[in-house]
């Protein structure tokens, strides 16, 4: 059985939809940040997957951008993290309720 | 089978495990730990579509930096309260995981009855072994055709640390409200109860000379003093009374 | 340039001997740092186990392994257990990319004398340089200890600082030699280089002072020696993050920061000293291995310089130094190299 760019595939949508349920099942909020990373990282295997099926190079270049992007998200996501934690005294999403009373 | 499709079922396994270890972990730091093992099979799955820049980039900056620091926030937050096994709420684990199925065999459905292939390229693997590697050959795209986009990331990033510093250090910015400063208190167990009952996890660091003693002369301890320069607080014997 | 292919067992067998004299390296290594520590505080080290003290990585190994393993009550167990293993393990598998010379003939089979020649080699050694911070960190998490996550928290924050710079160092190599080889990179420095009479090999110490500096005075940081060895600084932290690790597990954590050091000397060696090339070696390949070792030797010896020397940094000086000294000279050099990269290809004036 060879492999196919159809089996990459469908590991991504499998980490995608594994990180994905997680966003909504976790109420700790790294847990969520790490399951958005997760699914980044999924996005990337179908970016690089297609790529490799048509033989070019920018399915690379855009899973490198995506990289890049995460990392600063990383650094804003996780100061805003570090924020909440210290002023609620809590990492539960459900507990972040200022903006909506 | 080939080895090729041993080793993909292998890595593929190892990361769907990891990350069902990801959501389903309790402890956060468990989590992150799953997670790093599933970016580590992530990284063999790139090296396997011949992108072997972007494995080692995905290894560096994905499980070099971002976990490390992601690792480094659990630390500092307090992580006694562990949302889910509080209050566990049925509802939205059944509807998270029903909707995750459905859109599964959506997407599942979606590759197989896929028809459609995009043009085709002409990177083979022949001719990225002619410039000498795939690092070289992404190397030639991003800095010809990518240049923008890869100048604009640039800007994304610089964007990025100057809104991480903001962000965490407010009080250098807004004048007025006190200095605070934080010891590592997240620790979940071994926490030292004596600092737990103290004033809500926190220590004020910046006092008056006046209310230092004042707190000092009271129950005649020392108060914990923590600075964000050490500096600030070299002149501590001329200021005396330290007992 | 590409290596000759050879089969699996023979790389194998490569591959067993690098180790092992690797770890024999590391035990040796801890002799002689305490014998030239010694000597520079005008003491006799170790004189008791063998002749000039030779036994002692015996007898300490021995030691090591007989003492109770204590675990905490409250630590979180198999984080506990498997953190000294990613210290060792990240540590030893980066020997895998550092070429120990080309390609011999033994018996009649072409034998490599490197493990393999990745495509992104530099990238992989500074990666796996970098994970190993997950030992520190996790094994001080684990063992529910104040001083141990102290010691944790220091070790992350100067870890990603001074990566960045060891990284950044080596940007101005690449520009060069175009290639993030090591093998390539090697291969690039047995060229020679005739400046005016001067005949000198093309080692990028020469070509490349600043990075040279820089990659040094990283590359102690990231593998937490003194003088910043912060993350267990015995006089504020008991001894950091290993505070609550004894016997075996905590032999991991000694074994790993050893043969970090021999790596990170190798990988130092390698970039910017030419690596094997030295007078002779291109005639015998025994020659070249012996000029890698006198090299890393001369590392080896820098670091525990370094540590008989220099008092311990401050934390904020540490991260200072990083942050406002390092990081805009690494940059500095990068475009300084660019450019003169761009002027002898003539692309500009």
């Amino acid at each position: 059985m060879a492999l196919t760019v159809d089996h990459y595939l469908f590991l991504s949508a499998a980490l995608f939809i594994i990180g994905m349920m997680g966003v909504l099942i976790r109420r700790n909020i790294l847990i969520i940040f790490l399951c958005v990373e997760l699914m980044m990282t999924a996005v990337n295997i179908t970016l690089v997957a297609f790529g490799r099926e048509t033989n070019t190079l920018y399915g690379q270049g855009f899973a490198l951008f995506t990289i890049a992007v995460a990392a600063a998200e990383a650094a804003v996501g996780l100061a805003i993290i570090l924020m909440l934690s210290r002023r609620f005294r809590s990492v539960d999403v459900d507990e972040f309720t200022i903006l909506r009373d | 089978m080939t080895w090729d499709a041993l080793i993909f079922y292998l890595l593929g396994a190892v990361s769907i495990l990891a990350a069902l270890g990801v959501v389903a972990a309790a402890n956060p730091v468990h989590s992150a730990i799953f997670l790093i093992l599933c970016f580590f099979n992530v990284a063999g799955i790139f090296v396997m579509l011949g992108a072997q820049f972007l494995a080692a980039v995905q290894v560096i900056v994905y499980a070099g930096a971002i976990l490390v620091l992601v690792l480094f926030v659990l630390m500092l937050v307090d992580p006694d309260d562990l949302p889910e096994f509080h209050n566990a709420r049925p509802v939205q684990r059944i509807v998270g995981v029903l909707l995750g199925a459905v859109l599964l065999l959506e997407v599942g459905l979606a590759i197989v009855s896929r028809t459609v292939m995009g043009q085709q390229g002409n990177a083979t693997p022949e001719l990225i072994a002619l410039v000498g590697g795939n690092t070289q050959a992404l190397g030639n795209v991003l800095f010809s055709q990518y240049l923008l986009p890869f100048e604009a990331v640039s800007l994304v990033l610089l964007v990025g640390v100057v809104g991480a510093i903001v962000l965490a250090l407010p009080e250098r910015l807004g004048a007025g409200s006190p200095r605070r400063g934080t010891i590592s208190l997240g620790h979940p167990r071994g926490a030292d109860q004596a600092l737990a009952a103290g004033p809500a996890f926190e220590t004020p660091i910046v006092q008056t000379r006046l209310e230092r003693e004042e707190a000092a002369s009271l129950d005649g301890s020392r108060d914990l003093i923590m600075v964000s320069d050490p500096d600030e607080y070299t002149t501590i014997g001329k200021r005396g009374r330290v007992r | 340039m590409t290596a000759e292919p050879q089969p699996v067992w023979l790389t194998f067998i490569v591959a067993f001997i690098i180790m092992n004299v690797l770890l024999i390296g590391m035990a040796y290594m801890t002799w002689f740092e305490r014998k030239v520590l010694a000597a520079m505080q005008d003491r006799m080290g170790p004189t008791r186990t063998g002749p000039r003290g030779l036994l002692q990585p015996l007898a300490d190994g021995v030691k090591l392994l007989g003492k109770e393993d204590l675990i905490p009550a409250a630590a979180d167990k198999w984080v506990f257990f498997f953190a000294p293993l990613v210290v060792f393990v990240t540590a030893i598998v980066q020997v895998a990319v550092i070429p120990f010379g080309n390609t011999i003939t033994v018996f009649g089979h072409p034998v490599n004398l490197f493990i393999t020649d990745l495509n992104v080699g530099a990238l992989f050694l500074i990666a796996f340089g970098s994970i190993g911070v997950y030992g520190v960190i996790l094994g001080a998490y684990a063992s529910s200890n104040r001083f141990s996550l102290l010691g944790g928290l220091r070790s992350a924050a100067q870890v990603i600082s001074y990566e960045i710079i060891v990284g950044l160092s080596l940007v101005g190599i690449f520009l060069l030699t175009s290639s993030l080889s090591v093998r390539e990179i090697m291969l690039q420095q047995q060229a020679m280089l005739q400046i005016g009479p001067l005949t000198l090999p093309n080692w990028f110490i020469l070509s490349q002072p600043l990075a040279f500096v820089l990659f040094l005075i990283a590359v102690v940081a990231e593998t937490n020696r003194s003088p910043f060895d912060l993350p267990e600084a015995e006089t504020e932290l008991v001894s950091g993050f290993h505070t609550e690790y004894s016997a075996f597990r905590f032999s991991f954590y000694f074994l790993g920061e050893y043969i970090n050091m021999i790596v990170a000397s190798l990988f130092a060696a390698t970039m910017f000293l030419g690596g094997i090339s030295g007078p002779g070696s291109d005639r015998f390949w025994g020659l070249g291995i012996v000029w890698l070792l006198v090299k890393v030797v001369l590392f080896l010896f820098f670091y525990i310089w370094l540590r008989a020397t220099l008092p311990r940094f401050r934390y904020d000086q540490l991260m200072g130094l990083a942050w406002k000294v390092l990081l805009p000279l690494v940059l500095l050099n990068i475009v300084v190299t660019a450019f003169i990269r761009l002027v002898g290809n003539g692309q500009i004036f």
